[in-house]
């Protein structure tokens, strides 16, 4: 059995020597080289068009967040109104009120005499 | 080495004619080893151009000079790979196909009868590529390298960068199995 292995190991060591020979490497085409530079050419522009729009797209989205946050450090108009507490908001705006209600700004009604 | 090491640093450097001056003198070699790769004449060159537009523009990372050819075995094994990956045409393993062509081969080996005529080497390259059918793509291409291209473990530790165990292991079960299909073969070749 083992001899027979090891017949068949050296069948397959010929058999692959043979396959080498029989397959010889072709002989390339005239183009050969004209085609490999236009693929190279090809790709060079592929890659260069597409680094110089992933730089553009970075530049867009660093204004973008530039922007953004110059808007979110300005305060607004209406931070003053924050600086209160509820009680002093609530005082002021009832103020008016309470002052009517201290010196009621009325007129008594005459009396006329009997 | 087909060309100095000081060719391979003028090419990292950017220089065209050099890179030229590589691919003249690896190009008949390449387009050799992808032919017994890919098994399909029509693609070999287009194939073979995809390898060095990829040494093109990966020159720069390759290291040291001296490991240049595994690395380049390394690139031809990939673009095969991704070439026969596109293609998913693997031929498949037909028993009855090889019993006779088989048989008849090892007779006339055996013989020392070997013919050099074309149709000779059609059925040679045919047994073979059925043979290695009876393998996974990665085992055909593992295979083809150390039996076929004739690369030492050495090498071929360079090109798939795994330990020489590793690859022992896996060259003895993908042998196996296309020693077990050649036996299958020439079984029914006689019978």
């Amino acid at each position: 059995m083992n001899a027979m292995h090891g017949s068949d190991d050296q069948e397959l060591d010929a058999l692959f020597r043979a396959y080498r020979d029989a397959c010889g490497a072709p002989d390339p085409s005239v183009n050969f080289m004209p085609n490999l530079w236009a693929r190279i050419e090809s790709r060079q522009r592929f890659t260069f068009s597409f680094s110089r729009m992933a730089n553009a797209l970075t530049t867009a989205a660093m204004a973008l967040s530039l922007a953004l946050g110059i808007y979110m450090a300005i305060p607004s108009s209406n931070a003053t109104d924050y600086n209160q507490t509820y009680v002093e908001a609530l005082a002021e705006s009832n103020a008016p009120d309470l002052l009517e209600l201290v010196s009621p700004n009325f007129e008594l009604p005459i009396q006329p005499d009997r | 080495m087909l060309v100095d090491f000081e060719v391979i640093r003028r090419a990292q450097k950017g220089d065209a004619a050099a890179f030229n001056e590589m691919v003249l003198a690896y190009r008949k070699r390449i387009l050799g080893t992808i032919t017994r790769l890919i098994a399909r004449p029509e693609d070999v060159e287009d194939v073979a151009q995809e390898v060095f537009v990829r040494l093109y523009f990966s020159l720069d990372q390759l290291r040291t000079p001296e490991v240049f050819e595994p690395w380049l075995h390394r690139l031809t094994v990939n673009a095969a790979y991704d070439y026969l990956r596109k293609q998913r045409r693997r031929q498949e393993f037909r028993m009855s196909d090889l019993s006779e062509q088989q048989v008849m081969l090892a007779d006339a080996m055996a013989g020392g009868k070997v013919e050099k005529d074309e149709t000779h080497q059609k059925k040679v390259r045919e047994s073979v590529d059925s043979l290695l059918g009876a393998v996974s793509e990665a085992d055909r291409i593992l295979l083809m390298l150390k039996e076929v291209e004739g690369l030492s473990l050495k090498e071929l530790e360079k090109v798939y960068k795994v330990n020489e165990n590793a690859l022992k292991v896996r060259l003895f079960r993908a042998r196996q199995r296309v020693l077990k299909a050649f036996g299958s073969g020439k079984k029914e070749g006689a019978g």
